[in-house]
């Protein structure tokens, strides 16, 4: 059997483009609200639909889904946070309790959405040229993933390093008594975060299913990844996130190289992604933090 | 169908679930685990189950084996996973309870995506549903009060307490001497035992196992019933298990009187992931709530202040 390896290598490059986009919100909030949201594979869930219907629903496109699936999402992010994690934060409740209710968010979320679209697979039905280079097949959509992740990565490098806000969010992020000490408006800050984080979700909802379907489990499907690149970035580290998304990206599509070889199912794939979360949450639970100044 | 027997289904469904979510207080509500795999060793003991029961092992074994087999496995896990941050133990046991839905699903030996039949433990000749169901109850019920006797021993034992000092406070509780991961290890493998049972009692009541069983919303609707009914409240989580069976039926029938203008599987989960959010923020105690630990010395220190309330008042 012979490997197309550059093909390999560009799968790797797409995969991580769509966990980085995916993971960034992830990270950011569970760094900040100091818990793991898993309500996110919902907000990316409810980002594809919102994407859908802009696109094909209403048939404005491929641009303005993005915009517009990305404004409505970041506020039901807000809302979710406003309505119910702060409240919950307020009255003291533990970490379990945080993630208990965000599984239970995402419940209400999901099948929210099952209710309003069914449970039917949706296709968008947008055409991506299709091309050859050399060895390697691409799509328009492709390139339009690892193009936007780049330019997340860049714009999300010089927000947190240049602009105020960026500088806020390292701040609470770091030590929030600290940040509100020094006259940081904490609340305003996990707000705008929380808002950034589920718009960028909405992204990568929309990516994934114009890369396979959509359905009310579209997230649910690709959070454990995304929770593996959260993780072994470092929570809260945007920097360790990027690494760590391509890390698993190639590990997922050299796997699957690695899989067919040994003659096992390549169903296996997503769960390698779940192997690397639990060996690094067992090893090295504070990921590559170490290797990045944290950001 | 025969509304007799829907009732003895349910009956039986409250049974089983009820003994997970006995199993899940025991390691959320005394020793404060967040096991987000629950799942996981629910599967276990149903394919030890179905996989022995396969090669003609009785029925009794079976079960006794997927408590075992499941125990192992909570100990496997426990090891390193107890060191852990309760938001690492949770993902880390979400992540294997998938892993190993993902096992089952893609080899052969498990059956795949067709997944097993499997025989009932005991069948009758000639018995009806009806009977059939009955001498389940009986099985089940058996089990649960197996299960529910050692768990409301242990939480009112000296073990018990220490296992609710770690859950309050580990520092200070490692400070007296005891052991924060030999406790929270020795929780999950109970609690993982039975998990199997439960999962062994599924599988032949239902006569398959199928992946598509062992989705991680049954974890989540274990947590709900816990947290709905009273964690570290054994007569709560039972309470908790038969409120959301009741519940789960009840949206089911009603679809057949009223017209509902959404899907009634979609308005139940959307319903219980509302009533959690609200338990949450105003009653986080559950319908009971923890009950008081009692002990000799509890009891003298209670009437010697009631003593000195009475004196001051007089």
């Amino acid at each position: 059997m012979t490997v197309n390896w550059a093909q390999v290598l560009f799968n790797s490059t797409i995969t991580g483009s769509l966990y980085l986009i995916g993971a960034v919100g992830l990270t950011l909030t569970y760094g900040l609200s100091r818990f793991p949201n898993f309500a996110h594979a919902e907000f990316i869930t409810l980002g594809a639909y919102i994407g859908y219907s802009v696109a094909e629903q209403a048939g404005l496109g491929f641009p303005l889904a993005l915009v517009v699936s990305f404004l409505v999402t970041g506020i039901v992010g807000i809302l979710c946070y406003r309505g119910i994690f702060q409240p919950l934060a307020k009255r003291g409740a533990t970490i379990i309790h945080l993630m208990v209710a965000s599984i239970a968010l995402g419940f209400i979320l999901r099948y929210s959405i099952g209710a309003t679209w069914t449970w039917k697979p949706l296709y968008f039905t947008t055409t991506w040229s299709a091309f050859n280079i050399g060895p390697l097949r691409i799509t328009g959509l492709w390139v339009w993933l690892i193009l936007t992740a780049i330019a997340l990565a860049i714009l999300m490098h010089f927000i947190l390093v240049k602009t105020k806000i960026g500088k806020a969010i390292r701040a609470t992020s770091s030590n929030p008594e600290l940040a509100l000490a020094s006259g940081i408006n904490v609340d305003r800050v996990i707000l705008i975060t929380w808002f950034i984080g589920a718009g960028l979700a909405a992204f990568a909802g929309i990516f994934r299913g114009a890369d396979t379907q959509i359905w009310p489990l579209t997230g649910w499907d690709i959070i454990l990844p995304i929770f593996a690149v959260t993780i072994l970035g470092g929570i809260g580290n945007f920097y360790g996130a990027i690494v760590a998304a391509f890390i698993i990206g190639l590990a997922e599509n050299v796997g699957v190289v690695g899989l067919i070889a040994l003659g096992l199912s390549t169903s296996y794939r997503i769960g390698i992604a779940f192997l690397i979360l639990i060996i690094t949450l067992i090893v090295r639970p504070e990921g590559l933090a170490m290797l990045f100044r944290r950001a | 169908m025969d509304p007799l027997l829907y009732v003895l289904d349910l009956i039986v469904f409250i049974g089983i679930f009820g003994i997970v979510a006995l199993s899940l207080n025991l390691e959320f509500g005394f020793a404060g685990l967040a096991n987000f795999g629950k799942v996981a060793f629910f599967l276990i003991g149903a394919y030890t189950y179905a996989l022995l029961s396969q090669i003609g092992v009785p029925f009794y074994l079976c079960l006794v084996a997927g408590g075992l087999v499941s125990a192992i496995f909570g100990l496997l896990v426990s090891l390193p996973a107890l060191r852990l941050r309760a938001d690492y133990l949770a993902i880390a046991v979400l992540a294997f309870g998938e892993i190993l839905r993902l096992i089952v699903k893609s080899e052969e030996f498990a059956g795949g995506d067709w997944g097993i039949t499997v025989s009932p433990a005991i069948s009758l000749v000639g018995a009806s549903h009806r009977v059939d169901a009955l001498v389940n109850i009986g099985l089940v019920y058996f089990c649960l009060l197996i299960c529910f006797i050692v768990v409301q021993l242990l939480a009112n034992s000296p073990y018990g307490r220490a296992m609710r000092a770690i859950r309050e406070d580990e520092v200070a509780a490692e400070a007296l001497g005891k052991s924060e991961v030999k406790y929270k290890a020795q929780a999950l493998m109970l609690g993982s035992a039975m998990a199997g049972v439960a999962g062994g009692l599924y599988a032949q009541y239902l006569q398959y196992v199928l992946p598509g069983m062992f989705m991680p919303m049954v974890t989540f609707t274990v947590w709900i019933m816990v947290l709905l009914g009273g964690p570290a409240n054994n007569w709560g989580v039972l309470l908790g298990a038969a409120l959301v069976q009741i519940f789960n039926r009840g949206t089911n029938i009603l679809k057949d009187y009223f017209i509902l203008p959404i899907n009634p599987t979609d308005l139940q989960y959307i319903l219980f992931g509302a009533l959690i959010i609200l338990v949450l923020l105003y009653r986080p105690q559950g319908l009971l709530k923890e009950s008081r630990i009692k002990t000799k010395a509890m009891e003298g220190v209670r009437r010697a202040r009631n003593a000195v309330k009475n004196k001051g008042s007089q």
